[in-house]
């Protein structure tokens, strides 16, 4: 069969500044949304999109990422043509951070596009999410002829870690780091035709421990890259605070009804929990609520894993609890991150404030 | 390939005509259980624990949901690669064609599958009860007794043994008589419709049935009693754990109302070492809105609560709209309540819509299960 176009997911990338929760993970596997790591996003939107061939360039700590998506099974990326493909990122990520595209990561892996020719490659990272049809993407860019075509969308408020892309007679000048509210940001996704990549590849091979754009960065008027606008919500994961607030809109049951719609499901690994009981006399509000989970006391405006007790008396607020926590009686929780496996004492208070929540980090998950 | 010691052959034909509504479009099996469940989860999660990993599905009534549900079994890991699921519907032969017609007769029209599999026994199920069960450990008692068959019983009340098949055994547990529904048997041991058969000796059994024209090619009404009138070693397994067959609206709505019971004898999803598995990829965590206000609820994922909810169980992907009320109730997957509507003391089925501001059913003590069938919409009036 031939393919349309394959998929490729650069997750060989870090920022300090997501702290405690990408101690033991990195940014794909950071859990969110009370059952998801971020990686299921792009993932799930390509496979929705009729990709079937994707691969996934590993972070340095690819434990957790393999762990999760294992041999894509729930992705339906368990093929016999196709399917995934776990490509090593090099350890060069390490210093060069932010770099979300390393050519040298897509240069030792190029023999997957090879062996699988398609016309496109579309390449996305993982700090971005949203839930997108890639078509859309594919079609304006098979339209224009253009070599590159970037997802952007109009940044909601000023981002250092994301990239303002400035638009001049349809064609994409150049990137600037840094983008302000209202300008034109780039999505961290795009499609470029496979013999564009090659070129690149090759071209550049000398400089290969840069980012694709900034390696050629002084070159835009060599190919022909263009943008294509996403009107949809997206969200982006760089800092802690960053983390708490998507997770706070995610409550807008507005925003969650457009990532989580039936026709375009963000699929994950599933675990086999039962749904979640809540007892008598518990008062949730405003949350969303994983299954697996027991409630009793209050819950306003959080965020709730599986497996997660709450008991009689526990009053959270503002919170994210992720998986296998038990939230003793009495406690007082307010803008705070819970990771997993955390047992919060009786009668115990943990308050943050909204511009900066508490984390608490995840602990061990067997007692010797 | 390997030889299998045992493989299952789960019964999935019926339509469970006294579930009415609910299986209107789906059978039996197929109908949702405990919020994201369907009855058939159950026994392939048993054989899926239990270490059997070939299961022929057998399967007649309105099976199109239920082999969709079921997929290549992957979800209950049953798609081994020297097994796994397989849907057996009734199929034709050089000498012709016919439906099912009575347990036993599935059996032996696909007796081929057996022969395929060549295992040295058979595990004989039904794919629609709710219960808990490490199918090995009976297959280690029939063993033990060295016995042509077992059969899977529990002690009931003595005013239930009209509704079961039940044994009379000496004091080996060996089965001396079986009797169908009599309300004057000596025994209240019930069968429970789960038997392992030494597979040579069913084979023969089933093809000596077949051309019996008095049969009516049931297990419990023929095969059982004419082993034990032939003298063959049957033996019975005492099961202790919880079990159900629930055949009527009134046994599953009690039945599931008993799972918010937190005292509840209801054992199936307490372990996490003998997990009940089932096919529910796609969705979100549940969303619980601002004005909602949830208590004593299950409530699986992909529900949206922006109403109330009270001693209910919100199966996956149920909608419940702003001010509208829910109570007593169990709504099956991708039921919705629209805005400002009530509903009470019911079971809406899958799908079905509630037309914003309309009370359907009744809290008062004596009021009847109201029933709303998949699929349909109700705008008032009588059901």
């Amino acid at each position: 069969m031939r393919e349309f176009a394959v998929g490729l997911i650069s997750s060989n990338y870090a920022t300090d500044e997501l702290g405690l929760l990408v101690k033991e993970r990195n940014i794909a596997t950071i859990p969110y949304a009370g059952r998801y790591r971020l990686v299921d996003f792009p993932l799930s939107n390509m496979v929705n999109s009729g990709l079937r061939t994707i691969g996934v360039i590993t972070p340095y700590t690819y434990r957790s990422l393999i762990d999760h998506i294992g041999a894509g099974r729930n992705w339906f990326l368990d093929r016999s043509n196709g399917g995934l493909f776990i490509l090593p990122g090099t350890i060069f990520g390490v210093s060069n951070t932010k770099a979300r595209f390393l050519l040298r990561d897509i240069n030792r892996n190029s023999i997957f596009m090879k062996r699988t020719p398609a016309p496109y490659v579309v390449i996305t990272a993982t700090s971005t999410i949203y839930n997108y049809d890639y078509n859309e993407l594919i079609e304006s860019h098979r339209n224009s002829g253009a070599d590159i075509t970037i997802l952007t969308h109009t940044a909601y408020e000023d981002d250092e870690n994301l990239y303002h892309a400035i638009i001049n007679n349809e064609r994409v000048a150049s990137f600037q780091s840094g983008v302000k509210k209202g300008e034109e940001a780039f999505t961290d996704c795009f499609v470029i035709n496979t013999n564009t990549l090659f070129d690149i590849i090759n071209t550049y091979a000398a400089v290969d421990y840069l980012d694709l754009f900034e390696a050629i960065q002084n070159d835009f008027n060599r190919y022909y890259i263009r943008n294509h606008h996403f009107n949809g919500y997206c969200q982006s994961f760089f800092t802690t605070k960053q983390y708490f607030e998507n997770s706070m809109n995610l409550l807008d049951i507005e925003v969650y009804r457009e990532l989580f719609r039936n026709d375009r499901p963000i699929m994950t690994k599933i675990h086999g929990t039962i749904p979640t009981k809540y007892e008598s006399g518990c008062k949730v509000t405003n949350s969303l609520v994983q299954e697996g989970s027991n409630i009793s006391g209050v819950i306003d405006n959080s965020v709730i894993f599986r497996n997660v007790t709450v008991k009689p008396g526990a009053k959270i607020k503002n919170c994210i609890i992720m998986q296998s926590c038990v939230i003793e009686e009495n406690t007082v929780l307010e803008n705070a991150i819970i990771d997993r496996n955390n047992t919060i004492a009786k009668g115990s208070t943990i308050k943050g404030s909204k511009t900066s929540p508490i984390i608490l980090e995840k602990k061990a998950e067997y007692k010797r | 390939m390997r030889k299998k010691q045992c493989i299952a052959m789960l019964l999935a034909g019926g339509q469970g005509s006294r579930l009415t509504a609910l299986t209107k479009n789906m059978a039996k099996p197929a109908v949702s259980f405990g919020g994201k469940y369907r009855m058939i989860d159950f026994s392939l999660s048993n054989c899926a624990n239990s270490h059997i990993d070939t299961v022929g599905v057998l399967t007649q009534y309105k099976p199109f949901k239920l082999n969709a549900y079921i997929q290549n079994g992957r979800f209950w890991d049953l798609n081994d690669r020297e097994g796994g699921v397989f849907i057996l519907p009734p199929y034709a032969t050089e000498s012709g064609g016919s439906w099912y017609n009575g347990t036993a007769d599935a059996i032996y029209r696909n007796l081929d599958f057996l022969d395929m599999y060549d295992s040295e026994y058979v595990l004989i199920l039904s794919g629609d009860h709710l219960y808990k069960m490490n199918y090995k450990k009976m297959l280690d008692a029939h063993i033990a007794n060295d016995a042509d068959a077992t059969i899977s019983v529990m002690q009931v009340p003595w005013e239930d043994v009209k509704r079961f098949g039940t044994l009379e055994v000496d004091d080996t547990d060996r089965i001396t008589k079986f009797v169908e529904k009599d309300p004057k048997s000596k025994s209240n041991l019930a069968s429970m419709g789960i038997y392992i058969f030494t597979t040579k000796l069913l084979k023969k059994a089933l093809i000596e049935d077949s051309k019996n024209k008095d049969s009516e090619h049931d297990f419990g009404k023929n095969i059982i009693p004419k082993m034990i009138e032939d003298g063959r070693k049957l033996y019975c397994y005492r099961f202790d754990g919880f079990w159900r067959d629930v055949g009527t609206i009134k046994s599953y709505y009690e039945t599931s109302m008993d799972l918010l019971n937190d005292e509840s004898e209801i054992d199936l999803f307490k372990s996490d070492e003998f997990k009940i598995m089932s096919n529910s990829i796609i969705y979100a965590p549940g969303y619980i809105g601002e004005e909602a206000s949830v208590d004593n609820c299950i409530i699986a994922n992909a529900c949206q609560v922006l109403g109330s909810a009270e001693n209910s169980i919100l199966s996956n992907g149920v909608i419940i709209e702003k001010n509208a009320k829910v109570s007593n109730s169990i709504l099956l997957p991708g039921a919705k309540v629209e805005a400002g509507a009530s509903v009470q003391k019911a079971i809406i089925g899958e799908n079905a819509i509630i037309k914003t501001k309309c009370k359907l059913g009744s809290n008062k003590k004596d009021a009847e299960i109201s029933v709303l069938g998949n699929d349909c919409v109700y705008q008032g009036g009588d059901l």
